[in-house]
């Protein structure tokens, strides 16, 4: 233990803050301090220095003006005083800098957000080891703890009905995407090449021409070039060199709810892999896999390493391997799967991958993104059996409310899919809009703030059932614009609420959501991971408080959804529901898609 | 266009306040702005005109997803 009292000392007219920071901590590790107030000259405190019979002097300053004459006339009268050559001579505070702070002479400078440790190593003569316990970083199970029991007993028992019906019809039909995820199947577990030369021409059999000219004649298709190895090599090169110097932030403050998702699918693994290693960095949880759409329009995967101008990234099992490989331990992983022609067989290649998570609706994927309803069906319980088999939850996305669906609608679906997910023995995490919704843009329902309706969707979900919920996707939807603090911005304070409401996740944007001009860029989706890590900070146990009126819109949406439920019982059938617009309809925007259509069979 | 833009990721974004007459002559400062740096790819994210000036989000692609990405094969 140091025996002669440290001298601190603000070289400043006012500014202490900072050094009253550094002296408490040096109190509580046992050393004797001495601390003078503000405003003092360099001779003054060197003579104080002297009568002490100190051997530590601390300076800070935080006024950037004339700074550097000040500390190197500080300097010049600590060795006419003949005593710099007997003390340690430190500067920190705001307006310093390490490289000033050594030409002027000094032991060590310490700038902006320095942390007591540095300083104590300083003392004591250590080499300062930043402490990254708090960065380690725990992979966390969004299921974990829920009984998926239901509260509202009369919807448990519409929804055995409807989901006992769906089995029923679904009863010996299959499908293209069926028959390729089984022969997939075979294909990952097969290492003869001649039986595996077979088991392509099965699966090519299945598939669009597109794919059969990419194995057949090595056609690439328009815009997608392979990967050249180098390529591969000075990826590899890159992240291990990254990986090295990483540590990753925690965004969350006093709670561990609600992790954070992004979502990538620049079109290129390698810069997914790029911004999913800088969103980790910065904070991010999870990571989401975006395909393109014409993928999902597409009958079979290709193969290798591709890349291609357009939005979303191709799916091709090196491709998804690749991005596997470079993850954090703590990433959660997901791979969306809930609206092609590939359903199954993306679950398949997830699960055999190890992704943590998928995403699966059956009514999203038909009412808003183009697949038929009767093949989606099929395709959803082979994919819903895979995700089962691989204990790989996965969520429910209701992005059919961006298309104009009320919520109710939505969710009377997103809870007959859960419900049939939970009869196959898959787990799942319900997913709904926490955004601008279109239905409320037109009946003016958020006039007065955003607050009420995203609040009272939770509050409804779980007066229905005890569910995982995770608010997407991404938050705050419909409320950016191209401005980089007004996207961060109303990110931050959606994902407040969200926090607000106890929730188990929420997937963020970056702070160019809202520009269509060209891709996202990494440092936009750092405004938006800081933004939130901020919000998380400023509430942290406190909340968010909705107006009486969110309690009324939860019991409109809780009568909403049952009358839903009552609608596709009538009707007798699911499938026939969805083209019937019960679950949304052409008024809602709604449009049951038409890709796949006609291509199920019976086995 | 200068060696270090084969260290940036993807794309710089320039924020500042134009003095200009109009948002279309705002536009067109910025955009010229970037394409002096040696930026082609460049566009307008954001654009706010008032009375005094613009405030300006635009933005250079240096490496778009697909391309060859110099930090990739950078030692640094
Ligand atoms: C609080 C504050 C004040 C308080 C100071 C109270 C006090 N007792 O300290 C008051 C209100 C008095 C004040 C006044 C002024 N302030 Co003032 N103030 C700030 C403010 C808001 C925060 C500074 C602070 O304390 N930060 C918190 C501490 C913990 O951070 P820190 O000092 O950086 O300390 C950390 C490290 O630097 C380091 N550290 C600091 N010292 C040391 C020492 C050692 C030995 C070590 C190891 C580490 C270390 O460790 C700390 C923890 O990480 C900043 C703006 C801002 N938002 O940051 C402006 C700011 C510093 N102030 C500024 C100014 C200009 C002034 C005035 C001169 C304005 C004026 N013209 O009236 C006046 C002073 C007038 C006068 N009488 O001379 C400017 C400085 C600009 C510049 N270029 O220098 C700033 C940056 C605001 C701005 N942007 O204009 N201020």
């Amino acid at each position: 233990m140091q025996q002669k009292p440290i001298l601190l000392a603000p070289l400043d007219p006012v500014h202490d803050i900072g050094l009253k920071i550094m002296k408490r901590s040096l109190d509580e590790a046992g050393f004797e301090t001495i601390l003078l107030p503000p405003d003092y000259k360099a001779g003054e405190i060197i003579n104080t220095a002297m009568g002490n019979d100190v051997d530590t002097i601390l300076i800070s300053r935080t006024l950037g003006y004339g700074v550097a004459d000040l500390l190197a006339n500080f300097v010049d009268l600590a060795e006419a005083a003949g005593i710099r050559d007997k003390v340690k001579l430190a500067i920190g505070g705001m307006a310093v800098r390490p490289e000033l702070a050594a030409e002027l002479g000094f032991d060590a400078g310490f700038g902006p957000g320095t942390k007591p440790e540095e300083l104590l190593a300083f003392i004591e003569n250590k080499e300062y080891v930043p402490d990254k316990s708090s960065a380690v970083k725990e992979k966390s199970n969004l299921t974990e703890g829920y009984t998926y029991q239901y509260k509202h007993q009369g919807m448990e028992r519409m929804l055995d009905q409807i989901v006992d019906s769906i089995m029923n019809w679904a009863e010996g039909k299959t499908s293209p995407a069926v028959k390729r995820a089984a022969i997939r199947e075979k294909m990952l577990i097969n290492q003869g090449e001649a039986e595996n030369l077979e088991l392509l021409s099965q699966y090519l059999g299945y598939s669009d021409e597109m794919v059969q000219d990419f194995y057949n004649d090595r056609k690439i298709p328009d815009k997608c070039r392979p990967l050249g190895q180098d390529e591969i090599d000075s990826l590899e090169r890159y992240v291990e060199a990254t990986k090295e110097r990483m540590s990753a932030q925690k965004l969350q403050h006093v709670k561990d709810n609600p992790v954070v998702f992004i979502q990538y699918g620049t079109g290129c693994p390698f810069m997914d892999i790029a911004h999913i290693k800088t969103s980790e960095a910065w904070g991010a949880d999870g990571a989401v896999h975006f395909d393109p759409s014409w993928a999902a329009r597409t009958e079979g995967f290709l193969s290798g390493y591709l890349t291609h101008e357009q939005d979303g990234s191709i799916i091709t099992l090196e491709n998804l391997a690749q991005t596997k490989k470079h993850l954090q331990p703590s990433t959660i992983w997901q791979v969306r799967a809930h609206r092609g022609l590939n359903t199954p067989e993306t679950v398949l290649l997830a699960g055999h991958l190890g992704a943590d998570m998928t995403k699966i609706n059956i009514v999203y994927g038909s009412l808003g993104a183009g697949t038929d309803p009767e093949r989606m069906t099929v395709d959803a319980i082979a994919a819903i059996k895979y995700a089962a088999k691989f204990g790989m939850p996965f969520d429910i996305v209701t992005n059919e409310e961006l298309c104009g669906v009320p919520a109710h609608k939505a969710f009377a679906g997103m809870l007959i899919v859960n419900h049939l997910a939970r009869r196959l023995g898959a787990s799942t995490v319900l997913q709904p809009l926490f955004c601008y919704s279109p239905e409320m843009m037109i009946n003016g329902g958020m006039d007065d703030n955003y607050i009420d309706f995203n609040a009272a969707k939770i509050m409804a979900l779980r007066q229905v059932i005890d569910a995982p919920i995770w608010p997407g996707a991404p938050i705050g939807f419909l409320t950016q614009d191209e401005d980089r603090v007004q996207s961060a911005m109303t990110t931050a304070l959606h994902a407040s609420l969200a926090a607000s409401l106890n929730v188990d996740a929420i997937s963020i944007a970056s702070s160019d959501e809202a520009y269509s001009g060209g891709p996202i860029i990494a440092s936009s989706r750092i405004d938006t991971l800081r933004a939130t890590k901020e919000a998380f900070r400023f509430f942290g146990s406190a909340g968010i408080q909705p107006t009486v009126k969110a309690e009324e819109m939860v019991s409109t949406l809780v009568s909403g959804i049952e009358q839903v439920l009552q609608n596709v019982l009538d009707k007798g059938c699911f499938v026939q529901a969805l083209y019937d617009g019960i679950l949304g309809s052409k008024e809602d925007g709604a449009y049951p898609g038409r890709s796949g259509r006609g291509t199920i069979t019976i086995e | 266009m200068s060696a270090v833009f084969k260290n940036v990721m993807d794309a710089i974004d320039i924020e500042t306040f134009l003095v200009c007459s109009s948002e279309s002559e705002g536009k067109e400062l910025a955009i010229r702005m970037v394409k002096d740096m040696g930026i082609q790819d460049a566009d307008i994210v954001f654009i706010q005109y008032q009375g005094p000036g613009a405030r300006v989000r635009v933005r250079g692609y240096v490496h778009k997803p697909g391309a060859n990405y110099g930090w990739l094969n950078s030692k640094t």
